[in-house]
């Protein structure tokens, strides 16, 4: 009986231990599994110069392949054989970020529920209902059949999936990484359709910008006339990203002149979350006239996310026909932005809209049928299936018309039925991105390059190129479609099949240019062309400011050099707050003596004045007067257009360009009264209410800090957080800059690779630093060991060897992967 | 005492070799076979004192020897610190180890008269 009591007591222990629990919306590891010292979490800690085997045995391979890791960790790949390149690939990126690119994939398919459980409130639920309904999945297969069509490109796919699955293959649960263990789940195998989502998700963060609805809306309140001035297109011309005027000699695209007609009604719908427009980028390239060393030099810095584990991993990948460095994306094969023994290429987003919406009529209640052109058109009914770890299956019907899906319906944040809308967006069209960068990656000169674009369809971005030999260029790539005037601000009628995307700006009317006169080519999302371009472009918003920065220092510089750049990627000019602040401290107009009577507030208003009249518009580290602006502008910006945020229905705040022009202009004074008070406020009330409650802001925030002093990268508080947002996991970092600067780093974003690269006829020499580290594991060294670099402005010097044996200055350590039958 | 003092380390070392292969329970086999096969007077205690041990001194050379403040991470995670996380480690293991040889030992009793 003691027995059986006694067993069936450790039995019960043992599976108690054995699985994890849910207390609320956390869950609690599997306690005995996870602990265990042995097989558990705490296997993934690692010692600071842990080192892999010196051989492991790979399958699929044909050949010997060398990996050479550097101090950073940074996989030096030397292959034989093409295909034994991308397995290598696959298996050494599973092997530092395979937790990472799942959940960015599973994230992406709208599958986090079935990791993550429904979440409070149903939140992961209703996630994965928005990315279904995007039709993220959608976009997806269509990308992979497109694809596998192609041999290269599916040669190149399948074999780094093949690598990745091999890594998966030879896991025990004490190899998973910590989040697996934490979350307590298991990877599934790697597929062709996943390397699409993360292109797709790519898409979706930088392409899938609009403000449609909240036009349309804007429009039947205000009027045209009101919407021009409030949203005008464009927002801000100055120093656009290519400026040629009288230069575009090709016979443009003829549209029939048919102004697309406008649905009835405002548009009462709650719009899913928008994707903060800061996310932008900045590259440029100077001509070897320009430089020290006669050479070119590119430089390009994505904005992103500062997430860990990184976004981007870097590698150097090097076989037959292919001497290839710089940034992944952890689970697409190829490097995206980097450089070769040749040239150096870098990507900025193209702001631009590639969205379109167009309201359905239905038949009837049953949805099977909707209007076209005066015929009733099937529709197609997808189910979604949603599995839910710890509870129900949820299904989604998503209907999908020749426009796209429809996500917004009577059952997902529609009002009653009557707002079916349509989803149009580009990167639902097939396309074949993995060609342009199996083909950048060995591009030789200038023309190579052109024709790696012209594969290039979505997201849409700014490449800049340098070669060796000395050409420097820029061009806009991207599947764009041909938009008559207006086109695309508002929402469309979708009964007319004339209200679709009738054609596509030929690629080689694309806009682009090669060594132009100035000695240099730049962008940082900002408007992209002069006006005598012959196509309408509009967009969310365009960046008005980094760019007239760069472009200063970048005229103003001779005998530019590496050093100028780091200078220049790190630069905290403000020019934002240069352009406002004196336009606001004028309309203060800050009577001190009155103040100096009114106590501790009149004294900290007076301090604060003091500090902003004083200060330089660098947002660095130390500067009090950068936070002092950005808590009066951050509360002013949303007073003024309160109008916008208190209206039931959704509507846009203009840029904040525009809005200081009008300021500064008078144009907008019917705004200046707030809806929620009694009185008629004047821009005066506006400005000394929103100052006061500013500083009071900040003495509330040194209270509770009990710090005497605001600095800038205190207030701002970069946070480098983790993917799945576990608080210990992510750091807190002193890091100066702002979204407007050319160091355009917020409190969450931020440059998530700094690149510079001269390219010398004696070699490349190429620097780089991103936010993190090569490995995704929090227990290594490596997971954040370049953090401090990035947040002081330093880089480090790539290795960029052409054999394996020139690799000995920067070598940490070698692992061979082995074809799995040796030859005797 | 000498006999418990064996019947420690054998636990703990049995517990090692069979973690390389099988799952973080194989400690409760190595316990259960402590407690059937080298009976000794703290049958329970033999169990706790060998899994604890292992799973204490694995937890804390890997946390002298790794740099990534792993530990302290989970622990934040958890909302412990970093030696609770230590002792929580230490305490699970010992439990399970402990009621293993402990239900061993009980196999050894109720078979003694039918064998001899």
């Amino acid at each position: 009986m003691k027995f059986f009591l006694s067993l069936f007591g450790t039995l019960a222990l043992i599976l108690f231990l054995d699985r994890s629990w849910t207390v609320g919306y956390t869950r609690i590891p599997p306690l005995g599994k996870f602990l265990d010292p042995l097989n558990g979490f705490w296997q993934n800690a690692e010692p600071r110069n842990h080192i892999g085997p010196e051989d492991l045995r790979v399958n699929g391979l044909k050949q010997r392949v060398i990996v050479q890791y550097d101090s950073l960790l940074i996989p030096h790949i030397f292959a034989a054989d093409e295909e034994d390149l991308y397995i290598a690939q696959g298996f050494v990126t599973a092997q530092h970020r395979l937790w990472q690119m799942e959940f960015q994939v599973m994230a992406a398919a709208g599958r986090l529920s079935s990791i993550l459980g429904p979440g409070p409130e149903n939140a992961f639920i209703e996630y994965d209902r928005r990315q279904r309904r995007l039709g993220l999945p959608f976009a997806a297969q269509n990308a992979a059949d497109m694809m596998v069509k192609d041999p290269v490109q599916k040669r190149m796919l399948e074999r780094y999936t093949d690598g990745i699955n091999r890594y998966i293959n030879s896991l025990r649960y004490k190899d998973l990484p910590l989040e697996y263990k934490l979350m307590d789940y298991e990877p599934e195998p790697w597929t062709v359709l996943k390397c699409g989502l993360l292109l797709k998700s790519m898409a979706q963060t930088l392409n899938m910008g609009d403000k449609d609805i909240e036009m349309t809306n804007a429009l039947k309140l205000f009027g045209k006339e009101m919407v021009d001035l409030l949203y005008p297109d464009p927002d801000c011309d100055i120093d656009p990203i290519v400026n040629n005027p009288g230069g575009w000699n090709f016979d443009a695209v003829n549209l029939a002149d048919v102004p697309p007609a406008l649905p009835e009604g405002l548009v009462g719908i709650d719009p899913m979350p928008k994707y903060d427009p800061d996310v932008g980028s900045n590259n440029w390239a100077v001509s070897g006239s320009r430089t020290a060393t006669g050479a070119p030099i590119l430089c390009n810095d994505p904005h992103l996310d500062t997430s860990l584990p990184s976004i981007w991993y870097a590698v150097h990948l090097n076989g037959p026909g292919v001497n290839v460095m710089g940034v992944s994306i952890p689970g697409a094969p190829g490097v995206i932005i980097g450089f070769n023994d040749s040239i150096a290429w870098g990507v900025t987003n193209a702001q631009r809209d590639l969205v379109d919406w167009y309201k359905i009529t239905y038949q009837n209640e049953r949805r099977e049928h909707y209007l076209l052109d005066g015929e009733w058109r099937p529709t197609e009914k997808k189910i979604e299936e949603i599995v839910v770890r710890g509870g129900a299956t949820v299904y989604d019907t998503v209907i999908y018309t020749h426009w796209g899906p429809v996500p917004y319906d009577r059952n997902f944040r529609g009002d009653e039925g009557l707002n079916d809308y349509a989803f149009r967006w580009i990167a639902h069209d097939p396309s074949k991105e993995a060609t342009t960068f199996y083909k950048l990656n060995r591009a030789k000169n200038y023309s190579d390059f052109m024709e790696a674009l012209d594969h290039y369809a979505s997201p849409a971005q700014n490449f800049v190129f340098a070669s060796v030999s000395g050409d420097i260029a820029i061009r806009i790539q991207g599947k764009f479609p041909a938009r008559r005037k207006d086109e695309g601000k508002f929402v469309l009628d979708g009964s007319k099949s004339s209200n679709g995307w009738t054609a596509f700006i030929p690629f080689e009317q694309n806009i682009m240019e090669k060594n132009p006169s100035r000695g240099f080519v730049s962008s940082a999302n900002q408007y992209p062309v002069d006006s005598t371009y012959p196509y309408f472009i509009t967009a969310t918003e365009f960046e008005a400011y980094r760019n007239r920065r760069i472009n200063n220092v970048l005229r103003r510089l001779n005998s530019v050099t590496v050093t100028d750049m780091m200078r220049l990627q790190n630069d905290n000019y403000n020019l934002h707050a240069a352009e406002t602040l004196p336009f606001l401290l004028n309309q203060l107009a800050i009577d001190t003596a009155a103040l100096r009577d009114e106590g501790p507030e009149g004294i900290a208003l007076i301090k604060a004045y003091h500090k902003l009249a004083t200060w330089d518009y660098f947002n660095d580290k130390d500067s009090e007067g950068a936070s002092y602006f950005q808590a009066w502008w951050d509360d002013f910006y949303p007073r003024l257009w309160d109008e916008m945020l208190s209206h039931p229905v959704s509507l846009a705040r203009p840029s904040e360009y525009n809005t200081v022009k009008l300021l500064k202009e008078n144009r907008i004074s019917m705004f200046y009264d707030v809806q929620s008070t009694e009185t008629r406020e004047s821009l005066r009330d506006l400005v000394r209410t929103s100052f006061a409650t500013s500083v009071a802001r900040i003495e509330k925030w040194k209270e509770d800090r009990e710090l005497k002093r605001v600095r800038w990268a205190d207030y701002k508080d970069t946070y480098v957080r983790h993917l799945a947002r576990i608080e210990a996991l992510g750091y807190h970092v002193q890091h100066g800059g702002v979204g407007n600067a050319v160091n355009a780093s917020d409190r969450l974003k931020g440059p998530s690779w700094r690149m510079i690269v001269s390219l010398e006829k004696t070699g490349i020499k190429a620097y780089g630093v991103y936010p993190g580290g090569q490995s995704g594991n929090p227990g290594s060294y490596h997971y954040s060991d370049m953090l401090e670099a990035w947040a002081n402005g330093r880089y480090y010097r790539l290795a960029f060897p052409k054999r394996p044996e020139e690799m000995q200055l920067y070598l940490f350590y070698e692992t061979d992967l082995n074809p799995r039958e040796k030859e005797n | 005492m000498k006999k418990f003092v064996i019947q420690v380390v054998v636990i703990a070392l049995l517990a090692y070799m069979l973690e390389l292969f099988l799952p973080w329970w194989s400690v409760a086999i190595a316990a259960v076979f402590g407690g059937l096969f080298l009976r000794s007077d703290a049958n329970f205690w033999a169990g706790f004192c060998g899994i604890g041990a292992l799973w204490f001194s694995a937890a804390v050379i890997i946390d002298l020897t790794s740099s990534g403040n792993l530990a302290e991470k989970v622990a934040a995670i958890m909302h412990i610190n970093e030696t609770l996380l230590i002792i929580v480690t230490t305490l699970i293991g010992a439990l399970v180890g402990g009621m293993a040889s402990y239900t061993g030992s009980l196999v050894t009793r109720k078979k003694a008269p039918t064998s001899g």
